[in-house]
């Protein structure tokens, strides 16, 4: 099977049998790995959400007891209260679960599966073995994580960040025994995983583009997914040495992040030598890339679906390419931000507060981008659309309190307090999340064949977009009177006891986000199999995923792979009959795909409603 | 042998409280008070379990002789085998307790009076204790009414789900009439594009109503307690006004569109694929605003870091799960030398007690600083990565096992100025640990006093010195 993305002999695509584990199980095809990558995905994030409930509930009602809990988490809830280390297991879990198994393999995993060969014009990926096997090490990563929720002493507690020593020793909490182990063995297994889906983007997207498939005709959905692929490329390894060294740390007996620490507390072997900061340093290396990792392939999603509903070009297509790639050099030089306050050099400091305010630049560019597009558009606002302006608003909001933490000065009061609960559940988390259900909505014609429920969809969003405001903004005011972030509960200072209400009413909305959240589900699976059948090209796309037919087949195009002949965004182009043209559609009198003509506005061939294939 | 020696000393001890007991008790309970709160509060509860179990009825469980070994070298008594030791050691996941070596024999009677007084109280009583241990007073006070809550909370729960089915149906119905008419019922493009506008008025009206509520809850309402403080709050203003003015222009102008340009079959979308002029200008203004931010953030910064006053008093703040010590640096203002090895022995903090700067270091289980006197704050940790966040100062810092961090900073509103600024005469300010750390990290924390001149100089002379003058070199001889 693996050679079908080599032949361009068709015939052989739609007389192959597939039985049912080739098919459903061990497929090696790139759409039903996408589809495989985002029901995971989605399992996945409906438990780390339930988590996050768990928790809102305990920092809401402190005092009150929930007998449901112990149903729920048996011990941990004894008598209906949760116990103070499980809260952190939670948090740890929680943050784990959203960042790399939600937005990152979740995210980038189905949607660079989807969209890279049908957008580029392949067949399959570059390798579809080494496809069907980062889904598979994806799968078997979820289930050590999962499982670790049942071992003894709890699953790992010392929040999503892991810093030793408080990861390292069994002594210092009880999930940093088995339960820290197997979160190690998770991320091994994770990162092989995403090297291996990341491999395969950047080896598809540079080398299999059909014919007049230029890069700078490559929609902005690829363009994110490229730089989001070389990202992680570049970063990940750094994580697994760091895992790799914590490994050793916690079962060798050896002291690359431990210094000064009795043998009592440290199993038996006096640590003396290390450095718990130098952890720090390589998690961030990959923990600021990471953000971006999440970030750019929503934010890649969002100007296609913003450019195909409004039926206008994206605004400086060539700006936003550059934006993108300035966020990816640049979000490797950041990572310090995270530890302005460890008694890092400060000057050291003041370079990552540099690099970091600059990257408020692009970013600018990209929101001011995103709001040309829509100005003198003809925006048709469907589910994808609204959550696509749902992630620039959640954008603006998050990305503005960036400056605050960029800045070393203001760090320093901020740093680890709600602020930045606010600050990166708004610009990575809601944004993210709502850049994922965009291009959820957006093609969930091309994976599943059919039709989501439109009107569920609305009520879906403006449930999940208001709930996100009321659970996130109120946080700020929290953070800057100065109440730290994974407080098992605020009773002990009498100055935070003024934010009971608030707590109260951000715990409220979270169960209403929480219960939107269920119309979505709802929606998703029933729409699978009972959903309106699609057309071809339900929303008048450029792109060429929307040529290939409703039906999936191994190898994508029936015929040969259509030729390229402008760029993607040629909508309501003036002089044009429809207010589209897809990129397979070429010029008058242009006969050569790689012939420039496309870019000016000059009229083009009349008969647009008549795919012609090359 | 082993155990006739230990009964004559449970014997021994069980007779001196007896003693003592009657003189005891009356003032006994409010010093045990004063000495739980600081000492225990973060690891234990009365009524609830926190990483310790619950002290309730702990008197009657235990006999005085065993918590006071317990209480002062709970390791020590793990390791001499004693079953009820090893049974509380595995109970709790064998979290080590902390030793308090420093603590005296009667100091721990009244820390268990006092346990033993609130364990007495009637329920009506314990919510009179609410000031004392929020927590524990709290949860008793309000058991009756949690059941009450927990059934809405199954109500809601019921609702939300029931919520779900009619919005499933109600758009199911919907959809059908739509197909029959031939088009959709509601006409999303419409309610879409009002429901953006409404959002927005809303939001805004919301985001500008919570910036006049909540702002007083602020550490900012107060104003900042330390020198450095006018020059951070200035700085997080300017901020505030840059970030809050592009925040309404971008968010007006999304919602706007969204509202103004939905599709409504009549017009079509403008081809407008680039300018130059305005991608430049919108490329150049940000960077111009960051840039000023930058320097200005940079001045703010440097200016905090590189603080350096000869005459600053040196204090140590010292970290472990889960609390909070002070080390002053007495009069010679040089701090003695540490050494971790010695850690948790005699000498909770491991100081080297071969040191003479040691000598007249002063311990204590709060923080005094003088006002208008700049202080250098050095951070030790003895066991995971604390971080002490005193927000009314503006001062953080992370404490790190094995790399010392400091940060030097000049309190400038005493304690008692800010109550009555706050008009809040209970106000007190705080010093909290604000990274993760384990079970009891949110309840880790130290009070701290900012006193007048003649009142930090009375205080610290009631202080106990490390080694006292007189005896110095005996004592020494005796503590190493």
């Amino acid at each position: 099977m693996s050679d079908h993305n080599l032949t361009h002999n068709h015939e052989e695509h739609e007389h192959h049998e597939d039985n049912f584990f080739t098919k459903y199980i061990f497929s090696m095809d790139h759409k039903m790995i996408a589809r495989q990558f985002l029901i995971t995905g989605i399992i996945m994030g409906t438990i780390g959400m339930i988590m996050s409930l768990i928790f809102r509930l305990q920092l809401a009602y402190p005092d009150m007891k929930f007998p449901f809990l112990e149903g729920i988490i048996g011990h941990w809830g004894k008598d209906g209260k949760l116990d103070p280390n499980f809260y952190l297991a939670l948090i740890t879990i929680h943050g784990t679960i959203m960042v790399f198994y939600v937005l990152t393999a979740g995210l980038s995993g189905t949607f660079s599966n989807l969209l890279i060969p049908l957008q580029v014009g392949a067949r399959d990926m570059a390798s579809p073995f080494m496809n069907m096997l980062s889904y598979w090490f994806f799968f078997l990563s979820s289930v050590v994580l999962l499982s670790s929720l049942f071992v003894d002493g709890g699953p790992a507690s010392a929040g999503w960040t892991v810093y030793p020593p408080l990861s390292a020793l069994p002594k210092a909490i009880p999930g940093s025994g088995t339960g820290m182990t197997l979160w190690l063995a998770a991320m091994v297994l994770f990162i092989a995983s995403s090297l291996l889906g990341g491999i395969n983007y950047i080896a598809t997207i540079l080398n299999m583009r059909t014919k007049g498939m230029k890069m700078t005709r490559l929609p902005l959905t690829i363009w994110a997914f490229l730089v989001t692929a070389v990202l992680g490329l570049l970063s990940f390894p750094v994580l697994l040495g760091g895992s790799l060294l914590l490994i050793f740390d916690r079962s060798f007996g050896t002291s690359f992040y431990l210094s000064e620490i009795v043998a009592e507390f440290a199993g038996g072997i006096e640590r003396t030598g290390g450095s718990p900061i130098l952890f720090q340093h390589l998690f961030w290396f990959l923990g600021h890339p990471e953000v971006y990792i999440i970030l750019l392939p929503a934010l890649g999603i969002t100007s296609e679906v913003i450019a195909t509903n409004s039926r206008k070009p994206i605004f400086g297509y060539r700006a936003m390419i550059g934006s993108i790639l300035a966020i990816g050099i640049l979000s490797f030089i950041v990572w310090g931000h995270h530890m302005f306050i460890t008694g890092m050099n400060p000057f050291l400091g003041s370079v990552f507060m540099l690099g970091t305010l600059i990257i408020a630049v692009p970013s600018a560019v990209k929101t001011f981008n995103y709001l040309a597009t829509l100005w003198k558009g003809n925006l048709h606002l469907t589910p994808a659309m609204m959550f696509a302006i749902g992630l620039v608003s959640f954008f603006i909001s998050g990305g503005l309190t960036g400056i605050y933490l960029g800045n070393a000065a203001l760090d320093v009061n901020l740093h680890d307090t709600y602020f930045v609960v606010a600050h990166f559940h708004l610009v990575m988390g809601s944004a993210a999340i709502f850049g994922m259900l965009s291009g959820i909505y957006h093609w969930y014609p091309r994976m599943f064949g059919r039709m989501m429920n439109e009107t569920a969809g609305h009520v879906h969003f403006w449930l999940t977009i208001v709930s996100a405001y009321c659970v996130f903004f109120p946080m700020h005011f929290m953070g800057l009177a100065g109440v730290p972030r994974r407080y098992y509960a605020n009773t002990a200072y009498d100055q935070f006891n003024v934010f009971v209400d608030m707590n109260e009413f951000i715990t409220i909305a979270a169960i209403l986000g929480g219960a939107a959240q269920l119309i979505f589900l709802a929606n998703f699976f029933y729409s699978i199999f009972k959903g309106k059948r699609a057309p071809q090209n339900p929303w008048n796309s450029n792109t060429l995923e929307w040529t290939a037919p409703v039906e999936h087949l191994h190898g994508n195009w029936p015929g040969e792979i259509p030729h390229v002949y402008r760029w993607a965004y040629d909508y309501s182009k003036p002089g044009a009959e429809a207010d589209f043209i897809p990129q397979n559609i070429p010029d008058a009198g242009q006969t050569d795909p790689m012939q420039e003509a496309e870019g000016l506005p000059e009229p083009s061939k009349k008969t647009v409603q008549e795919p012609v294939m090359a | 042998m082993k155990i006739l020696n230990l009964l004559s000393k449970f014997t021994l001890l069980v007779a001196l409280a007896f003693n003592f007991h009657f003189s005891l008790s009356a003032q006994s309970v409010e010093e045990g008070k004063a000495l739980y709160n600081a000492n225990c509060t973060a690891c234990h509860a009365i009524n609830d379990k926190v990483v310790g179990p619950a002290l309730k009825d702990v008197h009657k469980r235990r006999e005085e002789a065993w918590l006071i070994k317990w209480i002062k070298n709970s390791q020590a008594l793990i390791k001499s085998g004693d079953a009820t030791a090893v049974q509380v050691y595995k109970e709790n996941n064998e979290a080590l307790m902390t030793s308090f070596e420093n603590l005296s024999d009667n100091e721990v009677k009244s820390i268990i009076a006092y346990i033993k007084a609130e364990s007495e109280a009637p329920a009506a009583a314990a919510t009179a204790a609410v000031a004392s241990t929020p927590s524990a007073g709290a949860t008793s006070g309000e058991a009756s009414s949690s059941d009450w809550n927990t059934a809405i909370n199954w109500m809601l729960f019921v609702i939300a789900i029931i919520l779900v089915l009619i919005i499933s149906t109600v758009s199911k119905i919907l959809g059908r009439i739509g197909d029959i008419q031939g088009k959709p019922i509601i006409n999303w493009n419409k309610t879409n594009s009002i429901l953006l506008m409404a959002f927005l008025i809303i939001g805004m009206g919301a985001a500008f109503w919570e910036f006049a509520a909540h702002s007083k809850h602020t550490v900012f309402s107060s104003g900042p307690a330390s020198e450095h403080g006018g020059e951070y709050d200035n700085m997080f203003m300017i901020t505030l006004i840059l970030t809050g003015i592009v925040f309404v222009i971008t968010q007006v102008l999304l919602f706007w569109y969204g509202f103004k340009y939905k599709a409504d079959g009549k017009h079509k979308a403008l081809y407008y694929p680039d300018n130059h002029k305005i991608e430049l200008l919108w490329t150049v203004i940000p960077a111009v605003v960051l840039t000023v931010l930058v320097i200005r953030g940079l001045m703010t910064w440097n200016a905090m870091m590189y603080k350096k006053d000869e005459k600053a008093r040196n204090i140590e703040i010292y970290a472990y799960q889960f609390g909070w010590n002070a080390r002053y640096a007495g009069v010679d203002n040089k701090l003695g030398a540490h050494n971790f090895r010695e850690q948790g022995k005699m000498n909770a903090l491991g100081v080297d007690t071969n040191d003479v700067n040691a000598y007249d270091d002063v311990i204590t289980n709060e923080l005094h600083l003088e006002v208008n006197q700049p202080v250098d704050l050095a951070f030790r940790a003895k066991d995971v990565i604390h971080s002490a966040l005193l927000p009314h100062f503006r001062v953080q810092m992370n404490v790190v096992p094995g790399l010392p961090t400091r940060f030097a900073f000049t309190p400038t509103v005493t304690t008692a100025e800010m109550r009555k600024k706050l008009n809040k005469p209970e106000f007190d300010y705080v010093l909290l640990c604000n990274k993760i750390c384990g079970g009891a990290h949110y309840r880790m924390k130290m009070k701290v006093v900012v006193d007048t001149k003649a009142d930090y100089e009375k205080w610290i002379k009631s202080q106990k010195v490390l080694v006292n003058k007189n005896t110095s070199s005996s004592q020494a001889v005796a503590l190493n």
